[in-house]
């Protein structure tokens, strides 16, 4: 790991231009957009933008970021290099707006509406609203191939993907891909197209040619992030539940290592100038940078350390009445506790 | 819950969408879950009538089902 600068609450996702050396954050849980120099590790501004902004696009062409704040149901737009904002669209009340995607080539952002089960089509120029499409319940993650001029929306909740024409805004088609989708990513140059499976720690992988399956990649817990390298050989999936990054040969289509990083990742990206990867870690409210990520690193012990050691004591609020609850009213019994967070 | 921000109506709001009926107990600071060296959410922790954790992680359907069976098992 070269650094891990904390930038603020909830950083979700991560947008790189290695040209500029500059990632762009965006950090949920203090509704803003961070921005990072990569060669410093430093902030070097921060922008207000919506409610909970969970994922976070570049548009190159154009110098702007483009944010999907969940909670106030807009999408924000802005300077890439001042940080001035540019325009806050609506998209509608309730529509739950938790997932981008890009066509640099048509010129348009998608907008994945979680809530509504639809996306809704930008012009990245003009940045007007121009159209919106039927999803399903739980639509989010939007992977683009450009090539093609198709779209693949990951629907959570219905576990399918829907696959629309990214110029017309036609629905093309439904593909079911089990449970649980959570982020989608494509790379039309190796045809494969990459569904992370957040419920069973799995990656599907399909074929954007013909629409098969191609295999599934057994993960870590909770994959909700993924990038690939620019030349494809690699995959780099963020497991928000153990807080580590899989690391996956694309040719062969399996785990390599795995890389630990901050508490509950997020999303990855990669430095095309350094090989570095990204990594916004949600729980930790920081920025991981990993050098060389494509070699192992030191292998994490096959049993987690509190195995076989006495839970320690807690005394912590009950939410609903505000009573504190402590160990000892579970003592002699057998329980789970789940760890979880909305964040 | 590990929560930092707006932690009680955060927890509550989740609770309520995902329909947990058990106890929902407010982690604000992180710091029960770095005590247990918890690094992301969800993880399963399960712990034996002697107070023991037995498992951590566990969070398909498979695994926690699996996990518990085991416990169970053991116990009786």
């Amino acid at each position: 790991m070269v650094a891990a600068p904390r930038l603020g609450a909830g950083p979700e996702a991560v947008a790189v231009d290695s040209t500029a050396r500059r990632a762009y954050v965006a950090c949920s849980r203090d509704n803003a957009v961070v921005s990072v120099d990569l060669d410093q590790f430093a902030p070097v501004w921060r922008a207000e933008a919506g409610k909970e902004p969970i994922p976070i696009v570049l548009d190159l062409p154009s110098g702007r970021l483009f944010t999907a704040d969940a909670r106030s149901d807009t999408v924000t737009v802005l300077n890439a290099d001042s940080a001035a904002r540019v325009v806050q669209l609506h998209i509608g009340q309730g529509a739950y707006p938790a997932g981008l995607g890009h066509d640099p080539e048509r010129r348009r952002i998608f907008c994945g509406n979680t809530a509504a089960g639809t996306i809704t089509a930008i012009d990245a120029d003009r940045l007007e609203v121009i159209g919106t499409i039927p999803a399903e319940l739980g639509a989010g993650s939007i992977a683009v191939d450009s090539e093609r001029g198709h779209g693949y929306c990951a629907n959570f909740m219905a576990g399918s993907l829907t696959v629309f024409d990214t110029e017309t805004l036609r629905p093309l088609g439904r593909i079911t891909v089990g449970e649980g989708p959570c982020k989608t990513i494509a790379d039309p140059r190796a045809d494969q197209l990459y569904v992370a499976g957040s419920l069973h720690g799995t990656v599907l992988r399909l074929s954007l040619a013909t629409a098969r399956p191609l295999g599934e990649i057994r993960v870590e817990r909770a994959p909700v992030g993924m990038c690939v390298t620019p030349d494809g050989s690699r995959l780099y999936v963020c497991n928000r539940g153990a807080g580590t990054v899989s690391v996956v040969d694309t040719a062969t289509g399996s785990e390599t290592h795995r890389i630990t990083v901050g508490n509950g990742p997020g999303d990855c990206g990669i430095d095309a100038a350094s090989g570095r990867l990204l990594v916004s870690n949600a729980g930790s409210g920081t920025l991981t940078m990993v050098d060389a990520p494509w070699l192992p690193g030191a292998a994490k012990p096959p049993t987690h350390p509190a195995v076989g050691r006495p839970i320690p004591q807690f005394a912590l609020p009950d939410a609903r009445t505000g009573e504190i609850r402590t160990t000892r009213e579970w003592a002699e019994k057998r329980y789970v506790i789940d760890f979880f967070a909305s964040w | 819950m590990w929560e930092t921000h707006h932690a009680r109506d955060e927890a509550l709001a989740f609770a309520d969408v995902w329909n947990v009926a058990g106890p929902v107990l407010l982690d604000e600071s992180g710091d029960y879950a770095a005590a247990l060296g918890i690094t992301g959410v969800p993880t399963n922790v399960l712990v034996d009538a002697r107070g023991i954790v037995r498992a951590v992680g566990a969070v398909t359907p498979a695994e926690l089902e699996q996990a518990v069976a085991d416990l169970l098992k053991e116990q009786t």
